[in-house]
């Protein structure tokens, strides 16, 4: 990578070289080191080990050795842990335990695997009937008492080590088994495994060199998990005394409950160190499913942090830029100078959305327009309030027909919610519940917000129903939205945020998974609807040709920034900023016979954090100079960019 | 058509049965009966939405889903008679490119490996020879060598699209199945991807199936264009005369629905569309029935459509449409009534 510094020139590559020193390349478990109750239990898991190996040099006494004179004492300098009946040194024999506790439980955990992975593998990936029969022996395995099959086996096969490994891996070998079915059931359907396939490799090829990497990470946890519990069941065996002989923990704690009104002491040390070996494993468990459930913002926090001089924000923390002359006053909903930042432990918060003046009128239909990374999403839930945690708003505020409601307490705007902005998302099925009824779920907000009584708002749930589109509606509000199509669940939805009448409704994507046809639709009916209830619309997508479908006004978002806000035609016909221009020409369109070979933008939307301290697009604009990436470009009207007039004026924009 | 065909289906049917222990429900057919041809250095578009059965068709081909009926040929073989284990040459000939960047690489290899994995299997033993064939691989496809060691989340979508494409390309194949290949990709991206394509089209002499449901994508980078609806192929056609003379009513509500590039034209076509729409709009019909499976949601529909299938014709134009309009003597005045679409 350091021979390629100096031969870079292309942007894409610039911002892909940034992109090696921002992801650190940590594996899962250099990541659990960073969380230290899974580091203090790691070190003492490998101390357990340790000592299981060195018990012998490392023991103060011999284990055995006995002393009848010195028989139950409690710690002393000679002692450390005191001596059980015999006078036997209890320090040295836990130590001697350890390796039995040690060699059951790793022993048993790998038998498990031997025996579950192949077969969970094999379920996984055959499907059909393998999987239906096969996935039932599971199932009935966990009708049995794991303890009393160990017990059995042991009865069957003797009381040696080899025989009490077996028997406690049969009894957690389903459970790996089950999981690993599970995982790679998921992992099957990918299309990794579908491109595998078609280049032909076989099924073993697929299984064990494929799909077996991705189940080391849940299976090592879920591993973890089990030593703890294969080391209470040898615990347990050796109390009952049918485990292995020889002195182990369970034995210990069996001397010691027969001396416990003597000498209740006995008990501790042996006890101890079972409760902490079992913690600690639970503790390495849960640091590996912690690492494995990290979100993209946990990696994003876990990125590298950009230069001191990246990340000061342009000075606009400490004054919001004012808003210039395409900032209407007078809308129904203003964003004022909106900023919603990511904070970091011990560096700067990573700002997502800067300082962001919008405004929409009362009947108007104004479309945010952004790729993947633009925030236009976060912009949208700073306005509703919903922030997703630990994001927040760092600056600016959110007034709605004239009100502050931004930093009002989540009580309070759970009433503005709903009541006078509402929001249809991209998934119909995760904004409706799937466990009530379509007439309960938008009668609710009826009931709520206006007061209606049950037949009321039921009788009004109709109305809205038939006025989204939904046919029959009397007789289908007793469904559940499975019953519906992709199409009309989200007329539902469409309907559940128009029950209270709301003043603005927030479209965020809420056509994007909705086919062609149904797609149309849909807007069709938001415009109608604009038409006739006279509401705002505020229309978040990625999608120029949804844009140029519906909306009167276009805010155009790169790189946590508005670049451009105009009327839609200017916005077509005479884009004002390069990067709107850009778009607009990689837009392929079924209206238009091909171009041959459409213009493209070099390389990608910088990730937070990542932004360029000068205009935000400079190192992707074909028309940057030296001055672009000075200093932040401001917002002058309707446009973020130096050289705009100049472009305009030259034609090049077009 | 001309001879040159490099994949040619007949007639094939595919059905999907689930259920459970000992129940078995009824199979549902996810393709019915479809035919095209595809001829050497030609991008066929088949698109249609969701349910249409486009997926399914790549999954047939590609050996991926079961063919019930019907024929598929490749090469002057026949790819369902190839039985349980599917002939190397053919796995080298036919590749694919999926819709979702991220897990089409598997997460735990570097990007290099789904180039070597692939030619290891297929015979090239010496370990420098392949990361050698790797890193021209990328090269071909605008990736920096510093690519091939990284895991796919430490690549931009687009960068992954571009590993699965050298993927594809590692084997020197012929026909590349795009399914949905660029529309998980930003607006930027997504042309970078169709121009990369385009250039390995001319430099590999390559031919593309590129299934989508933009249909703006479909219109820039496609020969001939099949058009599905509910399993069934509805109308075949070149490019231009799909999009400027579109003749099956299914094809015709598919324009009509598709946003339009300016917001100039937005009210002509809001106005067309309302005069298009009924309440049936969203209607399907049970699959695998007798009668058009178009009939519940067609503007034009007549007694024939409820009883009788229509079949794929030829018209005199070139293109094929399953049609009853175009069945019938008088047809004349349909078809101009319909064809202002463009």
């Amino acid at each position: 990578m350091t021979a390629m510094g100096d031969t870079v020139a292309d942007p894409a590559a610039q911002v892909s070289e940034q992109e090696v020193t921002a992801a650190r390349r940590t594996g899962t478990f250099g990541r659990i080191f960073r969380r230290p109750s899974a580091a203090v239990a790691l070190a003492f898991v490998v101390l357990l080990v340790l000592v299981a190996v060195f018990a012998g040099p490392l023991a103060p006494f011999d284990p055995d050795d006995k002393n009848i004179t010195s028989a139950l004492e409690g710690p002393s300098g000679e002692h450390w842990l005191g001596t059980d009946d015999f006078g036997q040194d209890v320090l040295s024999r836990i130590m001697a335990g350890t390796r039995i506790a040690l060699a059951v439980s790793l022993g048993s955990v790998a038998v498990a695997a031997l025996i579950g992975v192949p077969y969970g593998l094999l379920l996984g990936y055959m499907g059909g009937w393998v999987d239906r029969i096969g996935s039932r022996v599971i199932d009935m395995s966990d009708a049995l008492p794991g303890l009393l099959v160990a017990l059995a086996l042991i009865a069957a096969f003797g009381r040696g080590l080899w025989s009490v490994v077996f028997a406690i891996g049969i009894v957690f070998c389903m459970a790996i088994a089950r999981l690993t079915r599970a995982v790679t059931l998921a992992e099957r359907n990918k299309e990794y495994v579908d491109a595998a396939r078609v280049s032909g490799l076989r099924p073993p090829e697929i299984l064990f060199r494929q799909i077996l990497p991705n189940l080391i990470a849940p299976l090592t946890a879920q591993a973890s998990l089990m030593l703890g519990a294969a080391m209470i069941i040898e615990t347990t065996l050796s109390f009952l005394d049918v485990g292995v002989e020889g002195v182990s923990w369970g034995g210990l704690i069996s001397a010691g409950a027969d001396e416990l009104r003597r000498h209740p002491f006995l008990l501790v040390p042996p006890g101890a160190a079972v409760i902490l070996s079992v913690l600690a494993f639970n503790f390495v468990a849960n640091g590996i499913s912690d690492v494995l459930a990290g979100t993209s913002l946990g990696s994003l926090r876990s990125k590298a942090c950009p230069s001191a001089a990246q990340l000061e924000p342009s000075a606009s923390h400490a004054k919001p830029l004012l808003a210039d002359g395409s900032f209407r006053p007078d809308g129904v909903l203003e964003i004022r100078g909106v900023t919603v930042a990511l904070p970091r432990p011990g560096q700067d918060p990573v700002p997502l959305v800067e300082h962001t003046w919008l405004s929409i009128e009362r009947g108007e239909v104004l479309g945010l327009l952004g790729e993947t990374g633009s925030g236009k999403s976060m912009l949208a839930r700073a306005v509703l309030g919903l922030l997703p945690r630990p994001t927040y708003l760092s600056a600016g505020s959110v007034i709605l027909d004239g009100a502050e409601i931004s930093g009002l307490p989540e009580r309070e705007l759970r009433g503005v919610r709903g009541r006078e902005i509402s929001a249809v998302f991209q998934n119909p099925t995760t904004a409706l519940s799937p466990v009530h009824t379509v007439c309960r779920q938008v009668s609710e907000p009826l009931r709520i917000h206006l007061g209606l009584s049950r037949s009321e708002a039921r009788d009004r749930t109709v109305e809205l129903l038939e006025l989204v589109g939904v046919e029959d509606a009397a007789s289908r509000i007793e469904d559940y939205p499975h019953q519906f199509s992709g199409g009309m669940a989200q007329r539902v939805a469409i309907a559940m945020a128009l029950a209270a009448e709301p003043k603005l409704l927030i479209a965020d994507e809420a056509t994007s998974a909705l086919d062609t046809t149904t797609q149309a639709q849909v807007l069709d009916l938001l415009l109608e609807l604009r038409d006739s209830m006279n509401m705002a619309v505020l229309i978040i997508t990625h999608d120029l040709g949804v844009v140029a479908e519906t909306c009167d006004r276009v805010a155009v978002m790169y790189a946590g920034q508005i670049v451009e806000v105009n009327d839609v035609t200017s916005l077509f016909d005479t884009p004002r900023h390069p990067y709107t221009a850009a778009l607009l020409q990689a837009n392929p369109a079924a209206d238009q016979a091909s171009a041959g070979r459409r213009p493209t933008i070099a390389g990608r939307v910088p990730p937070p954090g990542e932004w360029p301290s000068g205009c935000h697009f400079a190192n992707r604009c074909s028309f940057a100079q030296p001055a672009c990436s000075e200093q932040p470009v401001l917002f002058v009207d309707g446009v973020r960019c130096l050289r705009s007039e100049e472009l305009a004026q030259a034609g090049a924009l077009r | 058509m001309t001879g040159t065909e490099l994949l040619e289906l007949r007639d094939v049917t595919v059905t999907f049965t689930s259920g459970g222990l000992l129940s078995r429900r009824n199979p549902i057919t996810a393709i019915d009966s479809i035919s095209f041809q595809l001829s050497r250095g030609e991008t066929l578009g088949l698109v249609g939405e969701s349910g249409s059965g486009k997926s399914t068709t790549a999954r047939a081909i590609l050996r991926l889903a079961d063919v019930d009926d019907g024929s598929i040929r490749f090469d002057g073989a026949e790819v369902t008679e190839f039985g349980r284990r599917t002939p190397l040459w053919y796995r080298r000939s036919v590749q694919a490119v999926f819709q979702d960047p991220k897990s089409s690489l598997n997460p735990r290899h570097v990007a290099a490996r789904a180039v070597t994995n692939t030619l290891r299997r297929h015979g090239v033993k010496s370990r420098s020879a392949r990361n050698e064939a790797a890193a021209e691989a990328f090269e071909r496809v605008g990736l920096l060598p510093a690519h091939l060691y990284r895991y796919p989340s430490e690549l931009s979508g687009g960068q992954q699209q571009r590993v699965a494409i050298a993927r594809a390309l590692a084997l020197d194949s012929d026909l590349v199945i795009c399914d949905e290949a660029v529309s998980a990709l930003d607006l930027s991206t997504q042309a970078q991807i169709i121009n990369l394509l385009a250039d390995l089209q001319h430099s590999a002499d390559l031919s593309y199936l590129f299934i989508a449901h933009d249909l703006g994508v479909v219109r820039d980078i496609c020969d001939r264009i099949v058009v599905m609806y509910l399993g069934t192929v509805v109308e075949t056609a070149s490019n231009k005369l799909l999009f400027e003379h579109p003749k099956h009513p299914y094809t015709r509500a598919l324009l009509a629905a598709t946003p339009a590039s300016h917001p100039r034209a937005r009210e002509r076509r809001r106005t067309r569309r309302a005069a298009h729409r009924d309440s049936r709009m969203t209607s399907t019909p049970p699959r695998g029935g007798e009668g058009c499976p178009f009939r519940l949601r067609c503007s034009s529909v007549m007694d024939v459509c409820e009883t009788v299938t229509p079949p794929l014709q030829t018209l005199r134009d070139g293109s094929e449409v399953a049609c009853h309009i175009y069945s019938e003597p008088q047809t004349s005045v349909a078809v101009a009534g319909c064809s202002e679409e463009a």
